[in-house]
């Protein structure tokens, strides 16, 4: 009769000598025939030798003792592992030719279900007593399973709490169907608190219900589709639809009207009551001609409105005689008194530019400010 | 080795690393201020350092003695006592007096060094991997740090390597960066100061006497960070006011038929791709002026950083690549860097001759820039650039070309 560790060598001698056989046959290259011959050779004289000694234990020998052995036994119970496994290892094979996805989690679940395979596995023979086994078991896969489990749990319930929120028809909608399940959450702890007779079995019940009742309001949300969200336009996508005009566009609701970046600007252009426009270099007491910015850098230009009315800032970055070829960027509409930030790029010098570089206010026609672009 | 022999070696080391200190001909040293503001620091930084020298030696000393005297002999641990209030408090008062008379002179200065309100010039700065480039905006005077142009109307002057200043003149640098965050330092004329993109930064200097200051990078800023230096170069009003007149004569192109007519051509076919000459046009070969092109370089299409050197009267500069490397030869670089501040003005002005030209170093930055100052140039790793460069790429030149190119660019001043 084979020995355990003689029967393991001798499938390790024989999946060599095939790898080896097969290797030789497909591969050009000798270098991995000859290591996997010698592996093969190595592990067969290893299998003899084992084979002589045994697997070195006394106990071998004796056909009675091995019978009797808590290894011999039949396990307690069939384990649903094996079939996980199988469950992990398909959908591996099934994520690389649909979605990589599949894969990722078919590993996952490869994985876990190999490592409690393996655990189940050896607690079942750890001692001829089944409760010490059970024990061992949880001692060894408990610290694991419980924080694994744990997360797993709460991330469903917070991705299904999503899908509900997102699901419910208005924003109103979802923070008064939450209220309410807080205000539940409440009373059913405050009487859990009060009737102390409750049993656990009511209280496992009762928390049982209520995960359910998430998870299936989430899977039906989730299902249903998220409710549609508008998409607030921004003063980049008014520049690149043209419409850096006089006119309050959708960009321009409740902007801020106020910058936090108030130092280390390239300069503050301001609009004045009488809707002219000077400016302020930082540091440049004297003032100066025209407004020099440095190209291909980014020059961040402060816009302060002192009008009456609400105006924006605009600027051609590549200073084109054409519509087609100009790039005009601006900011939102400002209200009296506010301030907003441009960024402000340009790539060519402005003697390179058809006509020149300047800073407008739409609608407000002797509003123009030349900039030098060295 | 004997112990005499161990203590006489370490003593040796020391001495010459100290020494090292001494040297009066270091160009980046900290100690020979310069101008106002580094005199300021230079005032502060005596003081301070002899303080911290006389209580580092004091602490060590009483630690060496603490450590032999009462070493481990096998004697019995003496009485063990907590807490000598006075003790405490006399070790606590004496740092927090020397720290709080510290403080008593170093926030002034510090205030003082960040003032602006005096301004007499302001100079743009914008730092790239791995020069920086200098423009000067026009007052609303028409000056230009107040000095009006002779002749030629005032308009911002764009140049790099060296930064020109009138001595005598509070001048204000307003840094930014094109790419990543560099420092601009000049020791003998100021502290350093962090060039960060998207901000605007400031840093006064002033310089007392005509001469030439070296400084270099000192924020890790890449591959050839250690390469990224700059010279700041004061003059003396008159020779400021010859500098900018010289800056804003209009280009003068090369007689047709000539070495440098050819040259022009092979500058306007390879280099003004990056590098923008003022006034440079391509006549295409047509006789009639009017069809001639203003040539605009579109650094941008081929460099990471969106600029290159404007190279408009590049032999006036004394340096290239970064000023990492003389434009003049040895001899020439000593005659214009030991002048005396009364015959330096017309020494720099004199800008690089054919005579003075260092060709050596010019010819192996043509015939290969990347192989000389170490950048981002190999097109085939450039994936992360979107395809642009860092620094100047390897353009294949001929030796021929090469001439030419020397030809043209001599007379860039």
């Amino acid at each position: 009769m084979f020995t355990t560790g003689s029967k393991l060598l001798i499938g390790s001698t024989v999946i060599a000598t095939l790898a080896a056989v097969l290797y030789g046959v497909t591969q050009k290259g000798t270098l991995g025939t000859i290591g996997l011959v010698s592996a093969s050779v190595a592990l067969a004289f290893l299998t003899t030798i084992n084979m002589y000694v045994r697997d070195a234990n006394v106990s071998a020998t004796d056909i009675d003792a091995h019978a009797a052995a808590p290894a011999a036994r039949r396990p307690p119970a069939a384990s649903l592992w094996p079939l996980a496994a199988g469950l992990g290892a398909t959908m591996v094979a099934l994520g690389v030719v649909t979605f990589p996805a599949i894969t990722i989690l078919g590993l996952i679940v490869l994985l876990a279900a190999t490592a409690e395979w393996l655990v189940q596995a050896w607690s079942e023979r750890a001692s001829s007593d089944q409760a010490y086994n059970t024990a061992v078991r949880e001692r060894i896969a408990q610290p694991l399973e419980l924080p694994i489990l744990g997360a797993i749990g709460v991330a469903v319930i917070i991705y299904s709490v999503s899908r509900v929120m997102l699901g419910l028809p208005s924003k109103s909608g979802a923070v008064v169907a939450f209220v309410v399940v807080a205000a539940l959450v409440l009373v059913v702890g405050t009487l859990t608190s009060v009737r102390r007779k409750l049993s656990t079995a009511t209280l496992a019940g009762l928390c049982s219900i209520s995960v359910l009742a998430i998870v299936a309001s989430g899977a039906a949300y989730g299902l249903n589709g998220e409710r549609e969200t508008h998409h607030h336009e921004t003063t980049a996508a008014i520049a690149e639809d043209g419409d850096c005009g006089a006119d309050e566009t959708e960009a321009d609701e409740d902007t801020s009207q106020t910058v936090s970046a108030k130092a280390n600007v390239a300069a503050t252009i301001t609009l004045t009551a009488d809707e002219r426009l000077a400016y302020d270099v930082p540091g440049f007491d004297g003032g100066t001609a025209t407004l020099t910015l440095p190209r291909s850098t980014a020059n961040n230009v402060l816009f302060r409105n002192e009008s009456d009315e609400h105006r924006r800032l605009s600027i051609d970055t590549a200073g084109a005689a054409e519509v087609p070829d100009k790039r005009v960027i601006c900011t939102a509409l400002v209200k009296e008194g506010g301030v907003q930030i441009l960024t402000v790029q340009f790539a060519k010098p402005g003697f390179a530019a058809a006509n020149g570089y300047e800073f407008t206010v739409p609608g407000v026609d002797g509003a123009v400010l030349p900039v030098v672009v060295p | 080795m004997s112990r005499r022999l161990v203590g006489s070696v370490g003593i040796g080391a020391g001495l010459v690393l100290l020494s090292a200190g001494c040297a009066d001909e270091a160009p980046q040293d900290t100690w020979q201020p310069a101008g106002e503001n580094a005199q300021r620091i230079h005032d502060l930084q005596w003081p301070v350092f002899l303080t911290a020298g006389v209580v580092g030696v004091l602490v060590t000393a009483v630690l060496i003695f603490v450590v032999i005297r009462f070493r481990d002999r096998g004697q019995p641990i003496p009485e063990q006592t907590h807490g000598k209030p006075a003790l405490e408090v006399t070790l606590t008062a004496i740092p927090a007096v020397i720290m709080a008379v510290i403080a008593g002179f170093t926030i002034p200065a510090v205030m003082a060094l960040a003032e602006t309100d005096d301004t007499e010039c302001v100079v743009n700065l914008t730092g790239q991997q791995w020069w920086w480039e200098y423009d000067y905006p026009v007052g609303e005077d028409g000056t230009i740090c107040g000095y009006a142009p002779t002749s030629a109307e005032a308009s911002p002057i764009i140049t790099s390597g060296q930064l020109v200043i009138p001595t005598g003149t509070k001048v204000l640098v307003r840094g930014t960066s094109r790419d990543v965050i560099h420092s601009f330092w000049i020791p003998r004329l100021n502290g350093k100061r962090d060039i960060v993109p998207g901000r605007v930064h400031y840093l006064r200097l002033e310089a007392e006497e005509a001469g030439i200051y070296a400084g270099q990078c000192t924020e890790f800023c890449g591959l050839s960070h250690s390469n990224m230096r700059m010279e700041a170069v004061a003059l003396e009003p008159a020779d400021f006011q010859r500098w900018l007149d010289n800056e804003l004569e209009p280009y003068v192109a090369p007689d047709d038929g000539t070495e440098a007519a050819d040259g022009e051509a092979l500058f306007i076919q390879q280099c003004a791709r990056c590098h923008q000459v003022n006034g440079l046009v391509d006549d295409k070969n047509n006789d009639d002026p009017a069809d001639d092109a203003l040539v605009v370089s579109a650094p941008d299409e081929f460099v990471w950083s969106g600029a290159a050197p404007n190279l408009t009267n590049l032999m006036t500069r004394n340096t290239f690549a970064g000023a990492t490397w003389d434009l003049l030869t040895e001899e020439c670089r000593d005659d214009v860097w030991n002048a005396t501040p009364a015959e330096f003005g017309e020494k720099y002005l004199e800008g690089v001759t054919e005579e003075c030209l260092n060709e050596v170093d010019l010819r192996e930055w043509l015939r290969d820039a990347p192989a000389k100052k170490p950048m981002y140039a190999d097109p085939e790793e450039l994936e992360a650039t979107d395809g642009k460069f860092r620094g100047m790429p390897y353009l294949a030149l001929s030796e021929d070309q090469i001439d030419l190119l020397l030809a043209y660019l001599i007379d860039r001043k």
